[in-house]
């Protein structure tokens, strides 16, 4: 099994692999930082190539909102350990991603614990 | 009339010889790739994952200081001015990288290689790209042929080297290995084993495109065999189920609108 490192290196950067739903790059996340983390509810979660995407639901002082990540790719997540029913809608979740270069909620995720405690 | 024993022996004779090179024939003897040699060939069939080089990604990298015409440069910046600042790519769109990038690069993915005397096709994980190598026979026509972003290949083997030539290629700024649609690339392909009997597939690619590179650009890559498995490359899939959402969103709307 490909290490964890290898498919983020990989997804990221393969500079044609980008979403198809978004058709957006790894350009407009900031790769340097690393160290923001989500943890909410999956609303969804598409395991499609180039870039998987995940809808979290996450609750703060603010209410209650629905941000979207995007992720390495299924391919890669697949060699890293995850399966279909690896993570399910209505799973908590905590994300570490890189954060969107806007300022906007989101970003690349880097990595996605599930309370089962596997990382992807 | 009855034939004499002699006569009668050399018609079967005969027969016999004709039916030999009608099964031969049949069997692809008279193709110009002779069958025994097929055999005696290097068998590249199986799953292939690129070998690691320091420096390279994805075990090779196309040359930042290639030799670009000016009109190459000036085709390649508008490209990148123009698609650049929205993030987009060709990928994004699930469309493949096109030759020579995705034997390359391909994204890190790995490729399957199935071989028969005739022709040897490669799938690319990635995007699900294929080429056909195409070995003996009667070429299609200059004019008979389709560009496409990875161009029309044959092959031919000089002992157990395999030597691919690519052309009718569609014009390309949005890979790395940009290129003209006059662009000709020969891939060299030999395998080797190392002590540990592991196998190890390299390539040795040039292009030469007058109209990009004032002289022919050489690169070199390296495969690993592998046991992992060939993955489904789900791009466009679901692209497609999201059109249909909206349009089962649409019908509902439309019949919440009529009252049905």
């Amino acid at each position: 099994m490909k290490s964890l490192v290898f498919a983020i290196v990989a997804g990221m950067l393969a500079s044609h692999a980008l979403p198809a739903a978004a058709h957006h790059s790894g350009s407009q996340y900031d790769l340097t930082k690393r160290d923001m983390n989500w943890t909410g509810v999956v609303r969804e979660f598409k395991a499609i190539n180039p870039h998987t995407h995940i809808m979290l639901e996450v609750k703060d002082a603010t209410g209650v909102h629905d941000i979207t990540f995007e992720g390495q790719s299924m391919s890669n997540m697949y060699r890293a350990g995850w399966r279909p029913n690896s993570i399910k809608v209505g799973d908590t979740v905590t994300i570490n991603a890189a954060p969107r270069k806007d300022g906007a909620n989101g970003g690349f995720v880097l990595s996605i614990t599930t309370t089962k405690g596997q990382k992807f | 009339m009855k034939l004499s024993g002699f006569r009668f022996l050399s018609r079967r004779l005969a027969a016999a010889a004709g039916s030999v090179v009608v099964a031969a024939l049949c069997l692809g003897f008279g193709a110009a790739t002779p069958a025994k040699a097929a055999d005696t060939h290097p068998d590249f069939t199986g799953v292939w994952t690129f070998h690691p080089v320091p420096g390279r990604r994805f075990g090779a990298v196309w040359p930042k200081d290639a030799p670009y015409t000016d009109e190459a440069k000036k085709k390649i910046a508008a490209y990148h001015a123009l698609v650049d600042p929205t993030g987009e790519s060709p990928g994004g769109y699930c469309v493949g990288v096109g030759t020579p990038g995705n034997m390359l690069s391909s994204g890190g993915y790995p490729m399957e290689v199935i071989q028969r005397p005739e022709q040897i096709t490669i799938i690319y994980e990635a995007w699900t790209e294929i080429r056909r190598i195409y070995i003996g026979g009667k070429p299609v026509a200059r004019r008979d042929l389709i560009p496409t972003r990875n161009g029309y290949s044959r092959g031919h083997w000089e002992g157990n080297t395999l030597v691919v030539e690519t052309t009718s290629l569609e014009e390309q700024v949005d890979q790395a290995a940009a290129h003209t649609e006059n662009a000709r690339i020969v891939e060299r392909y030999t395998m080797s084993t190392d002590d540990k009997g592991k196998k190890h597939l390299n390539a040795v690619m040039t292009m030469t495109d007058p109209a990009f590179y004032t002289k022919p650009v050489t690169v070199t890559k390296e495969w690993d065999a592998t046991s992992e498995r060939m993955l489904n490359y789900n791009c466009n899939e679901p692209t497609w189920e999201d059109h249909v959402e909206m349009l089962s969103k649409k019908a509902a709307e439309k019949a919440k609108a009529s009252g049905n």
